[in-house]
């Protein structure tokens, strides 16, 4: 009757797989040792990921997607310095999926390596593990010359949301990579500080749209008084994306002296701006700017008609 | 492989689960975990480890209630009024009040859902209220993942069977009669308590490109849930209130609006303008869809070509890794890049689907449909607008119902007659010399529910439905022949769609009103709230064919007020075809 | 009544140099959630994976899953 049953065999049996001469067999016993998820397979797949053929060593460093802790993560950094760039490519990939903080045991030996793929590599998988001693050597590769390393690093800092790290996240967004810099300032959100703030202020100055527009949306959560003035500024941006942000974040700080600055830009041709504009006319519920919304009552986008609407039930309650 | 062997087994089990997909793998551990010597048995016609409908994985939850982003009383508010008030809303509260902790649970399984850079859950806004879409970054390992946690709870699974029948006596479920889909060796399970979690009825009509596969839903979901439920007495809800969806036209997978709405992109007509009113994925939804394209304002299409590339390469990354990764191979080859083109989109055959609309195998907030110790959750279950989270959620509910249930009974007699019924009805196909192919019943089927079942509903051209489908019956059941048994999963799969076209045509004419806008548009009648605001239980009579009863909706939890009910319709510039 | 031979040309190819199924791999043939894949052997004696039923839903998992990338999922004629 237990034919009918998915097999629970012994993994030492399992794991005979691996002596087989020709790589497809080992292949296989890798397979199945992945599909036992008993703890007891780490270390016949640890041995798999240094195999000879590199067809068995990528699916041990897939295989270890299905398990976790300090010996996992101990073969997964091992493959980081592989010869075979789909080995690396699996284990960085399996580093991610790592849930317990013990795991971070094996990685964080490994958090000044001289190998920039193996030091972005790691730092993005103790990011979600969130260990504290994680933050030194992040705040020091914060300097690394591979801009991959660098946005891994401003990712665990933002992760582990420590004030004492507000200095060197401000840092990052001057970074000369505008990715580090949007990361970092996307980053800043957990702090309510007036160094947060000043620093997103800055960010809404940034050449670069994709680093403004994050300025502009993270002021809504770390944003005080201060941002007022430069989100308003930030209203007439080249880019509507930064301008939608802008008017978002206007509206959840509720900065009425905005409103008549925001009613205008319901002309702007952009249905997805106009849309946020009247969503938030509503929010703010100042008297003047009904003559904005109630000339797009009508309006022919769906969207923006209904915000519109449910703008002007707003200002009428 | 395939060679049709003659062989019967029989097990015995606590709780035996049919589909090991999205809610049944979910409920098989709920069920160990709360009962932990309780015999859990997960079988799947597929193997668990890739069946269902999330078998290639989610690009996200479209309707996650996140505290602080949205709460249990504005979701089911949200929910009541997209299903037109035909809601119970104590299955959706429950819903709306536990998918978080089911959403931390998955998170612990290893699927990752959306975090910003400072982990916490990143949230996008679709709906005009709340606030529900919360992406999957690493979807494609959703499956992976729930494949590991049934090994480490160490669940019974059984793949390639394929149930095609329960049993019950006593009053209450007994059991389900399976067979082998590689080899037809017959298995019947004797169990406390089944939970059905079989999915949606996805291969109900036929694809606009004629390829029986190239369905909205998983083919693999042929619709067994419904008819097995049907055979054994249970009653089924609102079956007439059909799943129709936008898609990407031709290659048939879902526009992803919750993928790119958030980061602007939209549905729009020919002339590059927005033109869907209506805020919830709904029948009024849909109803939009039809008259724009039926209006001369078509093609439709999903716009993404007005975005940065930096965003169009997001929405790329998220469509053409996660759900339906042969997006991409699609749009490569028909040399359509979502930065210069729009993409022609086009209305999904119908199914049966409560993941997007509200019919199904009745349940109420412990999954518990009208027979005792049998289980439904998922697509095939009533809960409306359940997606992929409701899947869990309330698969998640019917494992732990049914652990209770199992305590205080032992199993059931039943009629041992009915399983030599049974086999002789699945076999009679391999009993012939000659014949119609399975796959030939099927087409005929199908291509007639496209001709008389699609909405616009219209009452002559459903009896005509009815009449060519009892025809096709005959033809089945007197000449349905296979050669092997991969070829009879299929013709027990076909006539599990005749079942479900059949009661699609029943419970479509037994409401005589229009309601849901697509979904059941009845030209010739108007929504009538005086004699139809009510469920319509569709259950099997004593001559064999669909009997029909209202039901009450039960009383509202959250309230609607008068003007929330209709709330987009007075949003309109011009009514639809619906609304004159 | 005899049935007909109809061809068609089916989406899932398997680049036999690189397929392992002769050393015991079915992963292909396992997940595949329609069951249409199945193990042939070739002339020489040697096994290869092959899409042995036309009823497929483009979904993937055969080419995600293979462990030397020998599979292809192409689009299904009629809908490409």
């Amino acid at each position: 009757m237990n034919d009918l049953f998915e097999d629970f065999d012994e993994i030492s049996e399992l794991a005979e797989g691996l002596n087989d001469a020709a790589p497809g067999g080992r292949i296989m016993a890798v397979i199945e040792l992945a599909d036992s998820a008993d703890p007891a397979a780490i270390p016949y797949l640890a041995k798999a990921i240094v195999d000879a053929d590199a067809g068995v060593r990528k699916q041990a460093a897939i295989a270890f997607t299905d398990f976790d802790g300090p010996e996992t993560s101990a073969a997964l950094v091992g493959a980081l310095s592989d010869t075979d760039p789909s080995v690396i490519e699996a284990a960085t990939v399996s580093l991610t999926e790592l849930k317990d903080p013990a795991a971070g045991d094996s990685i964080l030996p490994h958090l000044e390596s001289e190998d920039p793929v193996k030091l972005a590599a790691c730092f993005l998988g103790i990011k979600e593990l969130r260990r504290s001693e994680a933050l030194g050597p992040a705040i020091k590769a914060l300097h690394h010359q591979a801009y991959e390393v660098r946005i891994q690093a401003v990712g665990v800092i933002g992760w582990l949301q420590d004030e004492t790290a507000l200095p060197a996240l401000r840092e990052a967004t001057k970074d000369a990579e505008p990715k580090v810099r949007r990361t970092a300032l996307s980053a800043l959100g957990f702090s309510k500080s007036d160094h947060a703030e000043v620093t997103l202020i800055t960010g809404l100055d940034d050449p670069e749209w994709i680093v403004r527009e994050a300025a502009a949306e993270t002021l809504a959560k770390s944003g005080g008084t201060a941002c007022l003035a430069p989100l308003r500024a930030a209203l007439k941006d080249d880019f509507w994306q930064v301008r939608l942000k802008a008017v978002r974040s206007l509206g959840k700080l509720n900065a009425i002296e905005a409103a008549m600055e925001i009613g205008p830009m319901m002309e702007i041709p952009v249905p997805n701006l106009r849309k946020e504009c009247a969503a938030v006319l509503g929010e703010l519920a100042v008297p003047e700017t009904v003559q904005f919304l109630e000339k797009f009552a009508d309006d022919t986008d769906p969207d923006v008609r209904k915000n519109v609407r449910w703008a002007l039930g707003k200002l009428a309650a | 492989m395939d060679e049709i062997l003659d062989s019967s087994n029989t097990l015995e089990c606590d709780i035996l689960i049919i589909g090991g997909g999205t809610a049944g793998p979910m409920a098989a551990l709920k069920a160990k975990k709360k009962n932990p010597k309780a015999n859990v048995v997960l079988l799947d016609k597929a193997n668990v480890k890739r069946s269902g409908a999330i078998s290639m994985g989610m690009d996200g939850l479209n309707n996650s209630v996140i505290p602080g982003y949205a709460t249990p009383e504005q979701y089911t508010k949200e929910i009541t009024i997209a299903n037109d008030g035909i809601c119970d809303q104590a299955a959706v509260y429950r819903y709306a009040e536990e998918c978080y902790g089911i959403i931390q649970e998955l998170d612990s399984f290893g699927i990752r859902f959306q975090k910003d850079e400072n982990g916490e859950y990143d949230v996008k806004k679709v709906h005009h209220i709340g606030t529900y879409v919360l992406p999957m970054p690493n979807g494609d390992t959703v499956k992976k993942a729930l494949y590991r946690q049934l090994r480490k709870a160490r669940i019974n699974i059984v793949n390639r069977y394929m149930a095609t029948r329960l049993l019950t006596g006593e009053g209450r479920v007994a059991g389900a009669i399976c067979v082998n889909t590689r080899t037809a060796e017959f298995l019947t399970v004797k169990a406390k308590a089944v939970i059905m979690g079989l999915g949606a009825a996805g291969r109900l009509g036929l694809p606009t490109s004629g390829y029986l596969y190239g369905t909205y839903e998983n083919a693999t979901n042929s619709g067994e849930g419904y008819a097995m439920a049907y055979h054994a007495g249970a009653g089924l809800a609102n079956l007439e209130c059909y799943q129709i969806n936008p898609l990407i036209k031709d290659y048939n997978g879902p526009a992803c609006a919750y993928v790119a709405g958030p980061l602007g992109g939209y549905t729009a007509n020919a002339k590059g303008e927005r033109f869907i009113e209506c805020d919830y994925w709904s029948g009024q939804m849909m109803q939009e869809f039809y008259d724009e394209l039926q209006g001369g304002k078509g093609p439709v299409y999903l716009k993404l070509n007005h975005l940065a590339e930096e965003t169009v390469a997001e929405i790329e990354r998220v469509l053409h890794i996660v759900e339906r990764p042969t997006r991409g191979h699609f749009h490569a080859g028909r040399g359509t890049d979502y930065r210069k083109q729009m993409i022609e989109m086009h209305i999904s055959e119908i199914g049966f689907c409560s993941g997007h609309s509200a019919s199904g195998v009745f349940v109420d907030e412990h999954a518990r449909t009208t027979i005792p110790g049998l289980y439904a959750a998922g697509d095939m279950a009533n809960v409306p607008h359940n997606y992929m989270l409701g899947a869990f959620t309330n698969g998640a509910f019917a494992g732990l119902d049914a652990a209770e249930f199992i305590e205080d009974v032992d199993f059931a007699s039943f009629d041992e007659g009915e399983v030599i019924a049974e086999r002789d009805r699945v076999l009679a196909p391999t009993k012939r010399d000659d014949g119609i192919p399975p796959n030939q019943i099927e087409y005929k089927t199908r291509r007639l529910v496209n001709d008389y079942l699609q909405p616009p509903k219209v009452t002559a051209k459903m009896e005509l439905a009815q009449q060519r489908f009892e025809e096709v019956r005959e033809d089945m059941e007197q000449g349905m022949y296979v050669r092997d048994a991969h070829e009879l999963m299929r013709a027990l799969e076909a006539s599990t769609i005749l079942d479900c076209a059949e009661m699609a045509a029943a419970a479509s004419m037994y409401r005589t009103e229009s309601r849901w806008g697509l979904y059941h548009n009845r030209v010739e009648y108007e929504r009538d709230d005086e004699n139809w605001f009510c469920h319509t239980i569709l259950t099997k009579g004593a001559d064999g064919k669909p009997t029909h009863k209202k039901q009450e909706v039960k009383p509202y939890i959250v309230e609607i007020e008068d003007d929330e009910k209709d709330a987009y319709y007075k949003q309109r510039v011009t009514s639809t075809v619906a609304a004159e | 009544m005899p049935l007909a031979q109809t061809a068609t040309t089916v989406p899932v190819v398997v680049n036999d140099d690189l397929c392992i199924a002769d050393k015991g791999c079915t992963v292909c043939v396992d997940v595949c959630p329609l069951d249409v894949l199945r193990i042939a052997v070739k002339d020489d004696g040697t096994k290869t994976a092959y899409m042995k039923y036309d009823e497929c839903w483009y979904c993937m998992p055969c080419e995600a899953d293979c462990p030397t990338d020998a599979v292809t999922v192409n689009l299904p004629y009629l809908l490409k």
